[in-house]
């Protein structure tokens, strides 16, 4: 059985302990990817997308993206789709998104900071 | 969708923006009783409408927007399989979303790639720590993200990595399960 609680201050304790560990597991990197997760995003692949993405960033041992979600921007026909907002807040937006699009965005946007836009989506 | 794990994420992503912090989800199969179960729920804001809005598709709260999909298209899925969807207030403060149905039902679309939804909202999220329970007949296993994220040395627990560690401990379970069952 779990530890009682018997005070105050444990249980501030217990809340840094878990705040460290969430903010360890979260800590902001210099490039965001923000994946389009509505209904629409889920049914047109973005699942595939992002666990395409996460293996790349393993695969290549890329450690300067953060992974984030968002929900349906209106744009259901370009799904799916995710933002990339770099370190100087700039972001673009790709669409219809498969795996070659992708390892084309990682290697040249993510690695090389130039945008590929032929695969920008303007709003 | 092509299949339920699809939904649980779409799903996942409600109680996301529902700004919830923790995410229970509990997968049922009885094969004695030829039932699926599934159930989604969280400690987020709540439902701010009644369940028959929120299963309507052309319903939604989101602005600049004229149709609700996600909640719907589960309903459809659920009762092609000879179910039912409920959504009730979760003991946990938010939302819980139930679904029945027969689990040998020929129209049950398959679970799906579970692990992977479950992986793509533990590196997405990383302030979301999600319980999973799956059980088979009287087999159960549970999977907490945060118990996984401390077993993991302290310099390898980020994001991708936690999720790496969820998706093989879930696939692992199902397949424990699945055996022993």
């Amino acid at each position: 059985m779990s530890k009682r609680i018997t005070s105050p201050q444990e249980l501030l304790r217990l809340k840094d302990t878990f705040k460290s560990e969430t903010e360890l597991r979260g800590e902001p990197k210099a490039i965001q990817v923000i994946v389009h997760m509505g209904t629409c995003g889920i049914a047109a692949g973005a699942r595939e997308i992002l666990d395409q993405l996460m293996n790349l960033l393993i695969e290549q041992q890329i450690d300067t993206v953060t992974l984030r979600q968002t929900g349906c921007i209106g744009l259901c026909d370009q799904e799916p789709m995710f933002t990339i907002k770099d370190a100087s807040g700039q972001e673009t937006l790709y669409g219809k998104l498969n795996e070659s699009k992708l390892r084309r965005i990682v290697r040249e946007h993510i690695l090389d900071g130039k945008p590929v836009t032929e695969f920008v989506v303007n709003v | 969708m092509r299949d339920l794990s699809l939904h649980i994420l779409d799903l996942a992503e409600n109680s996301v923006r529902a700004g919830a912090s923790l995410l229970v989800v509990s997968i049922e199969e009885d094969p004695v009783q030829d039932r699926l179960t599934i159930v989604v729920e969280d400690n987020g804001s709540g439902l701010a409408v009644t369940p028959e809005s929120a299963t309507d598709p052309f319903y939604t709260t989101k602005k600049g927007k004229r149709v609700g999909l996600g909640l719907a298209l589960f309903k459809g899925t659920v009762e092609q399989a000879g179910g039912r969807l409920v959504i009730d207030r979760s003991e946990h403060g938010g939302v819980a979303v139930k679904a029945e149905m027969q689990l040998r039902h020929i129209d049950r679309n398959p679970l799906g790639d579970l692990a992977a939804t479950l992986s793509s909202v533990v590196c997405t999220n990383p302030g979301l720590d999600i319980c999973c329970r799956l059980s088979v007949g009287e087999v159960k296993r549970v999977i907490q993200v945060s118990q996984v994220a401390r077993q993991l040395p302290e310099n390898a627990r980020h994001s991708l990595a936690v999720a790496r560690r969820v998706s093989e401990e879930i696939n692992a379970a199902l397949t424990e399960l699945r055996a022993t069952a």
